[in-house]
């Protein structure tokens, strides 16, 4: 490929990138006729506020086999329990081989959520007899359909009607035509908390019912909930909590930005003061390695596994700044070499690049290796940081051998590039 | 420069410096946070001070109460929630109770940690296999990357002092963090075994580039391996140099302007970067030349 062709290809990434790295990019999409893009960082919620749930789920009665499905089952529960609340973008995963992961963005009412969703909501329906026993049916909350909760007209009482399932609206009228002809009472128990006791005036044949005696109209809604929700498979229990307000993540996200800037301005300063014309082409290298590292993280968004950057996260990347400004030290630093040695610069950035790239290659796969081990680990902080660092090491090493070499590549061909003074090379150390 | 000849004195220098630390480790040993012990963690911000939240949170009735600050005027306070008795309630009802004396005294909380004992033995264990199996991963690359090196050296033995290097930069960071902890009770959590793992692989990626070189040169030079070493190490000295203050410039930023909750983290890989720079240079690769001195000595030995 010619230079001049690599230049204009150079130039056409740098549009696509900038147009995809920045912020408000989906007005400039609308505008090119492009809709609905969901590009957008996704920020963990150390950045942007909110809790993460971890459970435990009680599988020591689940046969090996039913496992999965059971963990599938719980994730489905808590999922219908938690989006029926209006809580946006809330995530429900498994975490290793027996716990479920919630997270909750920018929740308001922690606890409240956490009540919601470790109930294991098992309803039964009980049919007591006149002398007081309770006797097991085989109505139970799978037979319901649906719960609303509402108040009285009539006395202003929260209550909960529900819906019988027509396959059981025939096993709901035995039952109420049963406890009505022996002068019983129905018991309907949710998790050992009585919802409804009391006579059946008539047998119901339609399948409806109504529950009173809520506290307030909050506690009903929750019930109505939990009811549509359906009880949880197996039980679960809370095994790991973090919340963090709103305003610390958005701190945090601030304070990390603005140091990632500070420090990003201070390498290139430092690599332009050092490797001059050559450290122009790397801080140019650089802000290339940044805005692809972004939009990576932007991209992933559409996929099937975004990347969700954390505080942690942002640490990785930082660090790879690191590790791409190095690939283009080794680099130079070999160039110069091979200048002092008597090469011409045109030659000698070619030698640089040639034998510098076994330095970077061996060096960035020990690195990649680490990653790898830390990713595995499964610790979702420790996790997050490896896939950052990961990223931007791949990234770098991409943009050293592409982007820093065809700049490279430019520069020696003009009159100043071509004098070894601009690369802070004095001629007297010339062999 | 003349650094592997006066190899003593750099040895001399490392163990000065990790002795402390590794004494301190073994008498005190580390702070590990909640991710490794459970428990509970809050950080609270408002007008308090270390003594009054110590005695808020006492009134409770949980264990281990520690406070410390954490910038910005907001403290943090940790305690354990097990093996309490029943009549104090489950973690969520402790937690309900400190929330509410927390309001009383016009106090906000604004994060708030809580990780079982069940998770925190994951953690425990995930991490000490992390480290093993990396060190382990990057000793087996190494001898393959380096395989096809010319006599004298064996691929192994770069691993092996690469491996001492490694150990040297990890010794030294969780060294200063049992310093740290028993003086400042700086704790130590899963974030701090990212950091470890992390200055492990830079000091590997550093030794790396100085081993890389002396492969280069073993082939190129016919000189004694001492001196080949000596003018690998001079050769890359201005890289390692450079890299390393590019990276130290980054993290010095996020130290001074990051948030509160990963400082202690910049910290760990400050500390451990300087050491790993140091290390590569001058203890890695003298190492190859002490075990090459020593493996010529056996072999004549043998004779």
């Amino acid at each position: 490929m010619k230079l001049t062709t690599k230049l204009y290809l150079i130039a056409t990434l740098l549009v696509v990138l900038v147009l995809l790295a920045i912020p408000r990019e989906d007005k400039i999409f609308s505008a090119l006729g492009i809709k609905d893009t969901s590009l957008k960082l996704r920020l963990g919620l150390d950045l942007q506020g909110g809790a993460s749930l971890t459970y435990q789920a009680d599988l020591s009665k689940v046969s090996t086999q039913d496992k999965a499905k059971a963990i599938d089952g719980v994730i489905n529960v808590i999922n219908k329990r938690v989006n029926s609340t209006g809580t946006s973008e809330v995530v429900v995963q498994t975490s290793g081989s027996d716990r479920v992961n919630v997270q909750l963005p920018g929740v308001n009412d922690v606890d409240q959520a956490i009540g919601l969703i470790g109930k294991t909501a098992q309803l039964q329906f009980l049919s007591v007899s006149p002398e007081g026993i309770p006797a097991a049916t085989d109505v139970n909350g799978e037979d319901l359909e649906s719960a609303t909760a509402d108040i009285d007209t009539q006395n202003g009482q929260p209550i909960v009607s529900f819906q019988m399932k027509g396959s059981a609206t025939q096993k709901f009228a035995d039952l109420t035509k049963n406890i009505n002809r022996q002068g019983g009472r129905l018991l309907i128990i949710l998790d050992n908390e009585p919802l409804f006791n009391g006579t059946v005036s008539s047998p119901i044949t339609d399948g409806k019912g109504q529950m009173s005696g809520f506290k307030d109209l909050k506690v009903a809604k929750e019930t109505s909930l939990l009811l549509n929700a359906g009880a949880l498979p197996v039980p679960i229990s809370l095994v790991e909590q973090r919340t963090v307000g709103a305003t610390l993540g958005q701190e945090s996200i601030q304070r990390s930005l603005f140091a990632g800037l500070i420090g990003l301005v201070a390498v290139l300063v430092f690599m332009i003061a050092y490797y001059r014309l050559a450290g122009l082409v790397a801080a140019a290298a650089l802000v290339m390695y940044t805005l692809i590292t972004i939009d990576i993280f932007k991209l992933s968004g559409i996929t099937q596994s975004p990347i969700v950057l954390t505080l942690a996260g942002i640490a990785g990347f930082i660090l790879s700044i690191g590790m791409a400004v190095d690939a283009n030290i080794l680099i130079f630093e070999r160039m110069k070499e091979e200048i002092r040695a008597g090469s011409s610069v045109a030659v000698g950035m070619d030698a640089g690049f040639k034998r510098a790239w076994t330095s970077i290659r061996d060096s960035n796969i020990s690195t990649l290796i680490t990653c790898l081990i830390l990713y595995i680990s499964g610790i979702p902080v420790i996790k997050g940081f490896a896939v950052t660092l990961a990223i931007g090491v791949l990234v770098s090493m991409f943009t050293a051998i592409t982007i820093s070499k065809t700049f490279m590549q430019a520069v020696v061909r003009t009159k100043i590039g071509s004098k070894p003074s601009s690369y802070r090379i004095k001629e007297e150390t010339i062999q | 420069m003349n650094i592997v000849g006066k190899r003593k004195i750099w040895f001399m220098i490392s163990i000065l410096l990790v002795l402390p630390g590794t004494i301190a480790l073994f008498v005190w040993g580390l702070k590990p946070g909640i991710d490794f012990t459970g428990g509970q963690e809050l950080e609270v911000s408002g007008q308090t001070t270390q003594s009054q939240l110590h005695d808020i949170v006492a009134k409770v009735g949980v264990k281990d109460i520690t406070v410390t600050t954490s910038g910005n005027d907001r403290l943090l306070v940790r305690y354990s929630d097990q093996g309490l008795d029943k009549e104090l309630g489950d973690s969520q009802q402790i937690r309900q109770n400190i929330r509410t004396l927390l309001t009383q005294q016009s106090l906000t909380e604004t994060s708030f940690s809580s990780v079982g004992p069940a998770v925190s033995r994951d953690v425990t264990r995930s991490a000490i296999l992390g480290v093993a199996m990396a060190s382990l991963a990057i000793l087996l690359y190494i001898a393959f990357a380096f395989r096809n090196t010319p006599p004298p050296v064996s691929p192994w033995s770069f691993g092996a002092t690469a491996i001492i290097a490694l150990l040297h930069d990890a010794l030294f960071v969780l060294g200063i963090f049992a310093i740290l902890g028993h003086f400042f009770g700086v704790q130590v959590d899963a974030l701090f075994v990212t950091a470890i793992l992390t200055v492990i692989g830079f000091s590997v990626h550093d030794t790396i580039v100085v081993y890389d070189r002396i492969r280069e040169n073993l082939r190129r030079l016919n000189k004694p391996f001492e001196e080949i070493v000596n003018i690998s190490i001079n050769e890359t000295l201005a890289r390692s140099l450079n890299t390393s203050i590019t990276v130290i410039i980054v993290l010095l930023a996020f130290y001074l302007f990051g948030g509160e909750s990963i400082k202690y983290f910049i910290l760990a890989l400050l500390i451990g970067i300087i050491s790993g720079t140091y290390s590569s240079i001058f203890n890695a690769s003298p190492l190859l030349v002490v075990y090459n001195n020593w493996k010529i000595k056996k072999a004549k030995a043998v004779k």
